[in-house]
């Protein structure tokens, strides 16, 4: 069983790869199973832990055990979930004739807690957070940094600055502005960079991680 | 200089209120906790036990947590000390005792979270000896964990919130109120007109990709809203969109915004739910597919435009070799440099957040970029007066600086 | 009102959140949300799963181009989902984990979607490669300093970069490769993280804002649909 599995597995990754040749039937094919299978897995997956073992059980708890097996209490249903599932039910409407826009109700619930949680989120941990950090002694701690350190520190602090200045949207890029939105726009090139460059090398190892599967687990040549 | 004034005025606001102090955390009174020790009961006298075992009430939360604090066994030291671990046990109503954690030595206070404030909690640490022999301290009277209804600790939070969501409405209100504003030009938004025309001209439709995220992310939101401003030029232009996504919920709402925006375009009988439809929640099954409607329907335009992860290369790449003109823009910065690498115009960070404001041209809606300014221009104050203070603080020990310095550190710790 | 009730739930769910922040007897009520999202996703999906099958079948039915491949997509979709929902092939029977070890399930996810996914996810490779190519013809400033960066912090995590700059004196060794590669990650990429993540923090903020007082809505649809 195991050694069929290995050829399917083998199969379907040289079909993706075959993609960067140009498109063709072998990568289509693979395609059409990869999205097959991963839209009934990730259902299924969804299915049981949120329907079953959200809502079901949370509606309907199973009673509490000791570590023998011995009764010692009921569970405490949680009948909020059923909200949840009638805002889910409500969604369903889009297949009944007329009353479609009702499913517009679990919608603004969602866009309303997605807005107001990620509000209040991103303030602290976005704004609040990063200007705390941004605040620092430019000549270290007692006068202990390093002349690099200093330069260091005077470009973190001038960095976060122009970057800001790069961001502002009421006020015309010109002049002496213009020019800190032009280091601005630099020091966040620098921070890309960093970031491209840091990612190169990863991405190399996941290619040689299949090529490993390649020759090593499915032809064997690799020990 | 408006901006400068408005800014000012809010920061004084702010700094007063700030300065005042009115929402300093009290220390908390202690509750009902017992303080005698020292009357072990012992069980193999090999350590000292703990003393003065204190708990109180855990501040401004709902009722479910307690602090416990003690001094420390006088045989737990540094050097050669003979403390290996303390145990915390706690009592919950009058069970037998449980225990909740072992602690390092060198310890001397925990908090015990997940309570119910409807019980009554005991608590007693031992200090355990290298041999595994218990010393326990006496038994603190039951305590039971208090609800409070506001989280003062979280007042400059509030403040701030205020201050800066408060800037964001009044710019809209005084748009609102026909008061002209500019907005500069950005130029990944100016192409996008362009960019729609280009695809009208080529006949070919245009693929917009609103990331791999739910709706419950704030960027995939960011994606529908800029969905709703292209959408009407693209139904204004009459060319085909072709929306593959992967959440089945970000299925319904693109349905929505496209039908709306082609029912305000005057063209409702253009509109097919054909437009959008739901490859699978899998990530690179997602993209296989993309891919595959890449090279097979050669769109002229691509917007990449949400939440993105290690995907962004292989999508952006890929509109690349079949010579789309691609229009990206994510929240995540670890992905925009690919982005920059292989799109023609990238938004960054908060530009995709504004570019529906931008794009709709409302004033309401350019006025909230102008308060976002403000915000921007209240951080950049507060970094500069904060590293002044902190550097000249620092050197020199200037009570005055180390005291903005604490100030400043005080409204913006986040808890 | 088909317009009105939408905008006063977005509203009023926005503001609660925004308040529980503050309220501890609510700081639970974000995670609780939380949950009733999972649970209308699933119910979300009848509608998604729905659309796919449609797509398929009628891409099926007519003879579109390419149509075998819909008959491998809806088969591929049918059968993960009748051997999972009714844990077919599971040693544990229906009480235990759909993605129990040994699961005729989770074998499907072992052999076919693990190698799926991880071969899609290292085309990255070759895709790298080809917008670092790009990239090296720098058409402007900003891509050169970009370039620069990249090649530096590559240099610097390779012992080639160690190599190439070892002969520079201690008293500038902030210049030797590996050492500059460490100054930009701690000092220029900081600045410009920290300025990214104000000005998103920033935006997140606006546009909640106007997705609460509704100033967005083009989500909701029309009042007359």
């Amino acid at each position: 069983m195991e050694h069929v599995a290995v050829w399917i597995a083998a199969f379907l990754t040289l079909g993706i790869i075959s993609f960067l040749y140009k498109d063709n039937p072998w990568y289509k094919l693979s395609e059409a199973i990869f999205v097959g299978i991963s839209a009934g897995y990730w259902f299924v997956v969804l299915f049981w832990d949120n329907i079953y073992g959200k809502f079901w059980v949370g509606v309907f708890p199973p009673d509490v055990v000791d570590e023998a097996g011995n009764f010692v209490s009921h569970g405490v249903p949680d009948y909020a979930l059923i909200v949840g599932a009638v805002l889910g039910v409500l969604m369903l409407a889009r297949l009944l004739p007329g009353v479609g826009w009702i499913s517009r109700w679990p919608l603004a619930f969602i866009v309303g807690c997605t807005s107001g949680l990620y509000l209040m989120n991103y303030f602290s941990s976005n704004i609040m957070r990063q200007v705390q950090g941004t605040i620092i002694p430019l000549f270290g701690i007692g006068y202990g940094a390093s002349v690099y350190e200093i330069i260091g520190n005077i470009v973190i602090v001038g960095g976060t600055f122009a970057g800001l200045v790069y961001f502002f949207f009421s006020k015309e890029h010109r002049g002496a502005f213009g020019a800190t939105a032009k280091v601005g726009i630099w020091v966040i090139m620098i921070t890309f960079g960093a970031s491209f460059g840091y990612t190169v090398m990863s991405r190399m190892s996941l290619l040689i991680g299949r090529i490993d599967f390649l020759f090593g687990d499915w032809l064997g040549l690799i020990k | 200089m408006r901006l400068l004034i408005h800014t000012t005025l809010f920061l004084s606001v702010f700094i007063f209120i700030g300065s005042s102090r009115i929402f300093s955390v009290e220390p908390s009174p202690q509750v009902q906790a017992d303080t005698l020790v020292n009357t072990a009961d012992t069980v193999g006298v090999s350590v000292a036990p703990v003393t003065s075992l204190l708990v109180d009430d855990y501040k401004y939360d709902n009722g479910e947590q307690l602090n416990l604090s003690w001094v420390p066994s006088i045989d737990d030291q540094l050097i050669d000390g003979k403390v290996s671990v303390y145990r915390v046990y706690r009592i919950t109503n009058d069970s037998t005792r449980e225990l909740i954690a072992e602690l390092p030595p060198g310890s001397n206070s925990f908090t015990d979270k997940n309570l119910n404030r409807h019980d009554t909690y005991r608590y007693i640490v031992a200090a355990v000896s290298a041999s595994d022999d218990e010393v326990l301290s006496t038994t603190t009277e039951p305590v039971q964990p208090q609800r409070e209804w506001i989280n003062f600790r979280r007042g400059y939070l509030f403040l701030l919130a205020l201050i800066i969501g408060g800037a964001v409405i009044y710019y809209i209100q005084s748009a609102r109120r026909g008061k002209k504003l500019f907005v500069r030009k950005i130029a990944g938004l100016e192409a996008v007109d362009e960019a729609i025309g280009r695809a009208t001209e080529m006949g070919r439709p245009i693929l917009y990709i609103p990331g791999i995220l739910d709706m419950d992310d704030v960027q995939t939101l960011a994606a529908i809203t800029i969905l709703g401003r292209v959408a009407h030029q693209i139904a204004d232009y009459d060319t085909k969109i072709r929306m593959p996504v992967s959440r089945s919920l970000v299925m319904t709402a693109a349905r929505e915004t496209i039908k709306t925006a082609y029912q305000t375009a005057g063209r409702p009988d253009q509109y097919s739910d054909d437009m959008v439809s739901y490859v699978t929640d899998e990530q690179f099954g997602y993209v296989a597919a993309v891919d595959g409607i890449m090279v097979r329907e050669k769109p002229a335009t691509v917007f990449l435009l949400g939440a993105f992860f290690a995907e962004s290369l292989i999508l952006a790449e890929t509109g690349n070799s079949i010579g789309a003109i691609q229009i990206a823009g994510t929240a995540r910065p670890a992905q925009l440099p690919f982005f920059i690498a292989a799109c023609d115009f990238t938004l960054i960070g908060e530009e995709l957040f504004a570019a529906s404001a931008y794009l709709s041209g409302e004033p309401k809606a350019l006025g909230s970029l102008k308060g976002q300014d403000v915000g921007k221009a209240i951080a950049m104050i507060v970094i500069l007066v904060g590293v002044i203070a902190v550097t000249i603080g620092n050197a020199w020990d200037v009570k005055f600086m180390n005291d903005v310095k604490d100030m400043l550190t005080t409204i913006f710790s986040t808890q | 009102m088909r317009r009105e009730v939408p905008l006063f739930i977005t509203f009023f769910i926005g503001m609660l959140l925004i308040f529980s922040v503050f309220i501890p007897p609510m700081e639970s009520l974000g995670e609780d949300f939380t949950v009733f999202f999972d649970i209308i996703a699933v119910f979300a999906f009848f509608l998604g799963g729905g659309n796919l099958l449609r797509v398929h079948v009628s891409k099926l039915t007519r003879q579109k181009r390419d149509w075998q491949y819909s008959i491998v997509t809806l088969l591929g979709f049918a059968v993960t989902l009748v051997i999972g929902l009714f844990k077919i092939g599971n040693p544990g029977g229906i009480a235990a984990a759909p993605t129990a070890a040994g699961s005729l399930f989770q074998e499907i996810f072992d052999y076919c979607l693990v190698p799926l996914g991880a071969t899609m996810y290292s085309l990255l490779a070759f895709f790298v490669a080809s917008a670092s190519y790009r990239a090296f013809r720098a058409k402007n400033r900003e891509a050169t300093i970009l370039l620069i960066a990249a090649f530096i912090i590559l240099l610097g995590r390779t012992p080639f970069g160690t190599v190439v700059t070892g002969w520079i004196p201690e008293s500038f060794d902030v210049l030797q490769v590996p050492n500059l590669a460490v100054w930009i990650m701690n000092a220029p990429n900081l600045a410009g993280q920290r300025a990214i993540m104000i000005g998103i923090g920033l935006g997140v903020v606006s546009m909640s804002l106007r997705v609460i007082l509704g100033i967005e809505r083009t989500y909701l649809g029309e009042d007359k649909s």
